[in-house]
């Protein structure tokens, strides 16, 4: 094993579970909360366990997962503070969506880009889309768990030659987005198909189209008012308040906040710097997603791996911008700190899907090796 | 359960936050050490092993002036080729239009030539059509593949299980009303050993039988042993400043 390589991964893994470990013991110092005491061992345990012997089992790519792991952590370490049984259900949570990101793991060592694919993950995609216009009050969100399934079918047909279907089918989720009322993931969701697209394919001549058709909606549903674009200056107040290191007690400020934005509860426990060093961990994360779309030997798994890195990194950067007050959308949490069980199942199943890609990749490397080994 | 006075944790609460937040910085700082080693790793094995990634390589027999006769294109397993820059193979020749063709690699068979609509494009002569019958004209070693004014030859690396038939060069069918260029029938390489399979790189040097095991005949069997042909004449050695054969630099690379 490359020493430097090493040191690297060891530092991150050892500085996590120490971490991970002490922002449960300290708030359980306080009360002697056998929750809390509870979660300080079993948080680190999972982390070390995760980054050693589940990445190593199912060959995935142990940096996506040592940071996404670590993120969840956070989450539940946001909620600890306040409610120590809540960040225990969170951390179950947590587990459960864990199996989702194994799952995308696994399923990209054998999904193909066959029509089947295609013709499953849009029709599952748009009936989740489609779900919400029969039953508005669904108990459960499912517009991200909609995204994926729609991002997988966009990569299988853009990988089949067939990107006009491709644009077709992000279009009638664009417009299903829109007519459910989901303004910041139907920008998000164009964003996405129209920068894939131009990687996939990069002809002037069906992206000039799409884009008209993208410009279009947005502003027909702009005239029809469809959507509320609502400001978020008191989030900016209350982070504000929240100070640099925060405070045990969230200020008032924060309870007319949304709470399942585990964000905002770890900028007022922990204040600003923590959050921010914590929010910035996305890019080291986009830059690995990048990374293994760019080394990806097939288009499918390269148009998947940059989607789902664009899907997580923009999300991350649109949901930190409108917190502070720069973007006027409302409802974008970060992604994996959230609250919402299908939420996290499916920002976790795009990092599986991230991290099976990458030991795909590796696995073609160390084929490519050990044909040259032969030849030597 | 065990817990301390509410002054004893004032403090230490305070002084955790600070020491949290220099913990953060330490991950940020370590993940980024984390993908510069690994990155800086995979570029170290790439630089290993040149062909990672490829399935071989297509030579320029005839261009243009901005595609010279010899210039080689490593070819990865799925792409397109057109004389746009941001295809995976860029032939900058006339009548090679943006975006031409798309080629995918498909094991046991050879290298599957899709054309884009109203492109032509010939394998060894033979004219591909777009639907259907593509894949009964794929890309073997030594095929000839003519996109406009090119005609670009694939040398295939032979570890590779790239088909389960017998190579053998299609004669080319005079047209004389197509005008378009008919290459003419070329012994693939020239081998030591009468193995058609055999391309310039080292990997040659492995026998076919030994990797791909389901393949029923061997070699030997396969191609009975006949007389070479006529030695074609031994190139004089490079001079200086003369540009080297692909073949060459790779014999070289993989005998370091």
């Amino acid at each position: 094993m490359n020493r430097q390589k090493s040191s690297g991964r060891f530092r991150f893994a050892a500085a996590s579970v120490l971490l991970a470990a002490l922002i449960f013991l300290v708030p359980a110092l306080r009360a002697g909360n056998p929750s809390l005491y509870l979660l300080a061992v079993l948080i680190p345990c999972l982390i070390f366990l995760c980054e050693t012997v589940i990445a190593r089992m199912f060959s995935l790519d142990r940096m996506i997962m040592a940071l996404v792991l670590w993120l969840c952590a956070a989450g539940i370490a946001a909620l600890a503070q306040a409610d120590p049984d809540t960040a225990l259900a969170q951390s179950l949570r947590c587990g459960a969506a864990l199996i989702a990101l194994l799952i995308g793991g696994i399923m990209m060592r054998t999904l193909t880009p066959s029509l089947l694919t295609s013709s499953c993950a849009a029709f599952l995609g748009l009936l989740m889309l489609a779900g919400k216009l029969f039953s508005p009050v669904l108990p459960f969100p499912l517009t991200e768990a909609a995204m994926v399934f729609l991002l997988i079918a966009f990569a299988s047909l853009s990988a089949r030659q067939s990107t006009v279907f491709a644009l077709l089918l992000g279009l009638v989720a664009l417009s299903l987005l829109l007519i459910t009322g989901s303004f910041a993931d139907a920008v998000l969701w164009a964003v996405i198909i129209l920068l894939l697209a131009f990687a996939a394919d990069g002809r002037l001549m069906l992206l000039l189209p799409a884009l008209a058709v993208v410009s279009l909606l947005f502003f027909i549903t702009f005239r029809l008012r469809l959507f509320d674009l609502s400001g978020s200056s008191s989030s900016v107040e209350a982070l504000v308040s929240a100070g640099a290191i925060g405070a045990d007690a969230l200020p008032e400020s924060f309870s007319s906040l949304d709470s399942g934005s585990l964000f905002l509860s770890l900028a007022g426990h922990y204040g600003l710097i923590f959050a921010g060093l914590t929010a910035l961990l996305f890019l080291p994360l986009t830059l690995r997603g990048t990374s293994v779309a760019s080394a990806a030997r097939t288009r499918f798994h390269a148009v998947l791996a940059m989607g789902a890195s664009l899907m997580l990194a923009l999300r991350a950067l649109a949901a930190i911008l409108s917190v502070f007050g720069f973007l006027p959308l409302s409802g974008l949490r970060l992604p994996f700190l959230t609250d919402s069980l299908p939420d996290l199942c499916a920002q976790l199943f795009l990092a599986g899907m991230l991290c099976g890609i990458s030991g795909q990749n590796d696995a073609d490397l160390a084929e490519d090796a050990h044909l040259a080994m032969l030849a030597k | 359960m065990f817990s301390v006075s509410p002054e004893i944790y004032a403090v230490l609460s305070t002084a955790s936050r600070w020491l949290f937040a220099f913990f953060a910085l330490m991950l940020l700082l370590f993940a980024f050490s984390w993908h510069h080693s690994d990155r800086k790793e995979r570029r170290d094995r790439f630089k290993n092993l040149p062909g990672a990634g490829t399935v071989g390589e297509l030579v320029v027999l005839s261009g243009s002036s901005e595609l010279p006769v010899d210039t080689w294109f490593p070819v990865p397993r799925e792409g397109v080729l057109g004389s746009l820059r941001s295809c995976d193979l860029v032939v900058p020749c006339s009548g090679v239009r943006s975006q031409h063709l798309d080629f995918s690699w498909q094991d046991g068979t050879g290298l599957l030539i899709r054309p884009r609509i109203g492109c032509e494009v010939l394998v060894d002569g033979v004219p591909v059509s777009r639907r259907g019958a593509y894949a009964d004209t794929p890309l073997l070693h030594g095929s000839l593949l003519q996109v406009g004014d090119a005609i670009l030859r694939l040398q295939l690396f032979s570890a590779l299980s790239h088909t389960n038939r017998p190579f053998s060069p299609q004669a080319p069918v005079p047209d004389p009303g197509s005008g378009s260029w008919m290459p003419p029938a070329q012994p693939t390489v020239q081998p030591p050993v009468p193995d058609p399979y055999a391309a310039s790189q080292p990997w040659t040097s492995l026998p076919v039988q030994g990797l791909v095991p389901d393949q029923a005949p061997p070699v030997a069997e396969q191609y009975p042993p006949q007389p070479l042909p006529d030695q074609p004449q031994q190139p004089e050695p490079p001079q200086a400043g003369q540009r080297r054969s692909r073949a060459d630099r790779w014999k070289e690379d993989w005998s370091e």
